[in-house]
């Protein structure tokens, strides 16, 4: 277990790298943001002494190594924009956007599994049909729009919450909502489909004739079995979720990470890109080592060695 | 009996703390698009900043409502003592928030700090013209330009004056969250992107003012923020979408308030570049062709104003006698012809624009290409992001046309001439070496007549050799809660030391 746990360490920090050299490139390739962050009178003077004073005037390679010498020590430079440290200021909005993905999450769990499942166990009924529908809607509406029409109805027309903003738990549930529905209607597809496909697998034949009652047979061997697939999909979609909700954030006004990389980009804040990319990929592979670790729990004849 | 002590100490506690002698507290609550970068107030440029950093920081001097005219702030007055020395006299007993009392060595610090190039800061364009600056004593100061202006050199686009010894002790990092200023507010707190408060500052030297409380509240989503201003979540949003208008005029508690900007959109020839645009009468063809008004009726919703020249009537330097071009399509084809395309045959012209850079500007482009095939010209939008396009721009890059907007705050022809039509100008496509005499001259002329007199000279050449296609200056549009009394101002100023409550 612990040399399997050292190989994964290992194989997270060379993702890690990758992804911060292929940003690095990607971001310095579509120029620097002289022009741009200088007011427009400037003189061509003016922006190459700001240029200079940057350190965008030296050689692409030049940059890059003494971009990797100081990420090395954790440090990803001042932000352009704010000009603080910018692993700072990501981590400064990561509490916001846990918060609102982990709510968010919540409901895709609460809400996705079951509906699935009841789908699952009643096809062709009003429950299978409406449970149906409602994952069409979220799986197609832009997460922009049904973020609108969610605010016009609950906080402008009914008065129930507020219109954006962070605060108490009336301001989490408009946003948290709307991040959700989309991996909700997905993982609920996906919970019917796996458990339509073991409902009729010869082992569940076997529960039924021994005398099980239709619940142990539905969830204890049916569910158990059909989960697998889903596990893997909440993970992604944890990890998705958490590495920056970027519409919702912006729709709701939510001071997450999501909003930020979304500024950053625009303005090509490079540090700040950087730092928000790192950080969701690091997610990403805590969140894809704890499912494997989950596999475990979930088929015993799954081992790591 | 205890009780009956306890009770009145409570009554007693609560009366005071509330103020008995002074009305409710009263809280503004204003929502642009983006938070603030930083607080600190000498490196940014950006407005949405700077609306946030002169309710804690203040300038020498600040723009009044007219051209040409200031509001003394921490400079009482100032005068010319030779054709390169301004001298400003500091309004004593003022003190920052911390208790610092504010002197020249504050001024001279923060031009300073500006001029160094290792902070990298975006305002060098505002203390170009200052060569050094002396304090002769605590409550004088004096710019000195290396040659003679006719704006006094400070004054171009004033800056804030921070405290010295604050700026030196506690570092840059610590300054950027803890603005410490003379004006009108302190920071009681700042939530980055979710929300910033500031309180009435005691110690100001302008007393108190009507708004207690003012809360920065940024919403990025234009939806969202008009969702706010009807739920009375914020008082006031900027950048409202047309869509809205109606919404917000039939609000039971929202309003419309607007402004004429200083904003102009145009369109410029790239003269430098070969092709048909360094041709003048296909440029004054094109002038005739374009049919403005029809623009900002059907673009703009008729929020907008026709312009004549590229020196706007709100600002110095305009003069009501120049001409511009009146939709003609005859003139234009008769030009075209004579040009020697006629019908518009053999000119196929690119209309870069930008995308969601200025309201409207990629439609503006649109519409501008369509009017442009009634006179047989094939002409096509090539729309861009605005970080790439900007640079374009400033590498004189963009050809034949290219839409771009200018706002000068200090509304004086000075700012438009010198950086969109001289050859030196940072954003100039056109080379006249009559235009640039000119515009030298108009810049250090301190005769006010004399100077206006070379802006309707510099007006006129403009208008024969036609180096844009003159659009027009934008209406700016506000929503705000019907209990809010706020006068917008043509550069994008939001200040909640000028507002009231009812």
């Amino acid at each position: 277990m612990t040399a399997y746990l050292a190989r994964r360490a290992l194989g997270a920090l060379w993702a890690l790298i990758g992804v911060a050299v292929v940003v690095f490139l990607i971001l310095h390739l579509t120029g620097d943001p002289a022009a741009v962050m200088m007011p427009p009178e400037s003189t061509r003077a003016e922006i190459d002494a700001f240029r200079h004073a940057q350190g965008f005037d030296r050689p692409l390679i030049v940059q890059f190594g003494s971009f990797a010498a100081s990420a090395a020590r954790g440090d990803l430079g001042l932000s352009l924009r704010h000009q603080e440290p910018a692993m700072g200021l990501t981590l400064q909005r990561l509490p916001a956007t846990i918060e609102l993905a982990g709510s968010a999450f919540i409901i895709v769990v609460l809400i996705g599994v079951p509906a699935g499942v009841l789908s699952a166990l009643r096809p062709r009924t009003w429950i299978d049909y409406t449970a149906r529908v409602i994952a069409l809607i979220g799986q197609s509406a832009p997460t922009y729009w049904i973020g609108l029409m969610l605010i016009l109805l609950f906080a402008v027309r009914l008065g129930w919450t507020p219109a954006s903003g962070i605060g108490d738990w009336r301001n989490l549930v408009l946003p948290a909502a709307t991040l959700g529905f989309f991996s909700t209607a997905k993982i609920m597809r996906l919970t019917r489909g796996a458990m339509l496909e073991i409902m009729g697998a010869d082992f569940m034949r076997t529960a039924r004739a021994k005398g099980l009652t239709a619940a142990r047979v539905s969830l204890g061997h049916g569910l158990r079995n059909a989960l697998l697939p889903v596990v893997t999909q909440l993970g992604v979609e944890l990890g998705t979720l958490l590495s920056g909700a970027i519409i919702t954030e912006t729709v709701f006004a939510w001071p997450g990470v999501g909003r930020l990389a979304v500024q950053a980009v625009f303005e090509r804040d490079f540090p700040v890109v950087e730092s928000v990319v790192l950080i969701a990929a690091a997610i990403f592979v805590l969140l894809n080592l704890a499912v494997d670790l989950l596999y475990a729990v979930l088929d015993p004849r799954i081992r790591y060695a | 009996m205890k009780r009956v002590i306890v009770l009145f100490l409570g009554a007693a506690l609560a009366l005071s703390s509330s103020g008995p002698l002074r009305a409710a507290d009263t809280t503004v609550t204003i929502s642009q698009g983006v938070d603030a970068d930083t607080l600190n107030p000498l490196s940014k440029t950006v407005t949405p900043t700077n609306n946030v950093v002169q309710h804690v920081y203040e300038r020498l001097a600040d723009f009044g409502n007219r051209s040409g005219e200031f509001v003394p702030l921490l400079a009482v007055s100032w005068k010319r003592i030779n054709p390169t020395t301004e001298e400003y006299k500091l309004r004593h007993g003022v003190t920052f928030s911390n208790g610092d009392p504010f002197t020249s060595a504050d001024v001279k610090y923060s031009v300073e700090w500006i001029k160094d190039k290792s902070h990298a800061s975006e305002q060098t364009p505002f203390v170009r013209d200052i060569d050094r600056v002396e304090t002769p004593d605590p409550y004088t100061v004096r710019f000195i330009s290396k040659v003679p202006t006719a704006i006094p050199p400070g004054l171009q686009q004033p800056i804030f004056i921070v405290d010295a010894k604050y700026f030196q002790e506690k570092g840059l990092a610590y300054v950027a969250e803890h603005p410490v200023g003379t004006g009108p507010y302190v920071l009681r707190e700042w939530k980055r992107d979710d929300q910033l408060t500031f309180d009435a500052n005691p110690k100001w030297w302008g007393g108190h003012p009507k708004i207690d409380h003012v809360v920065f509240k940024p919403i990025p989503e234009a939806g969202a923020r008009v969702a706010a201003l009807r739920t009375g979540a914020t008082d006031l949003i900027t950048n409202v979408p047309p869509q809205y208008y109606i919404q917000i005029v039939g609000g039971r508690n929202t309003k419309l308030v607007s402004t004429r900007s200083l904003r102009q959109l145009f369109i410029a020839f790239n003269t430098l570049q070969p092709g048909p645009q360094q041709n003048k009468l296909v440029r004054q063809a094109i002038n005739y062709a374009v049919d403005v008004p029809a623009i900002v009726k059907n673009v703009l919703g008729g929020r907008g104003y026709e312009l004549t020249s590229p020196i706007p009537p709100n600002y110095f330097g305009y003069d009501a006698s120049v001409p511009g071009y009146k939709h003609d399509l005859a003139k234009a084809k008769a030009l075209l012809a004579k040009a020697g395309y006629p019908d518009g045959k053999g000119i196929s012209l690119v209309v870069n624009a930008p995308i969601g850079r200025y309201n409207r500007d990629r439609e503006v482009a649109e519409a501008v290409t369509g009017q442009l095939q009634t006179v047989g010209i094939t002409a096509t939008v090539k729309p861009q992001e605005w970080v790439s396009y900007s640079s374009m721009v400033g590498h004189r890059a963009l050809s034949p046309l290219y839409e771009l907007g200018w706002n000068q705050p200090s509304a004086d022809a000075d700012g438009v001439v010198t950086a969109l039509f001289t050859s030196s100008g940072p954003l100039s496509c056109y080379a006249n070496p009559e235009v640039d005499k000119l515009a030298d001259q108009a810049r250090g002329e301190l005769d006010v007549a004399k100077r206006k007199a070379l802006y309707k000279q510099i007006a006129t050449i403009l208008h024969e050799d036609a180096p844009w296609i003159v659009l027009f200056e934008y209406e700016d549009l506000y929503a705000t809660s019907k209990r809010l009394h706020f006068q917008p101002r043509g550069d994008e100023a939001i200040r909640a030391y000028e507002m009231s409550l009812t």
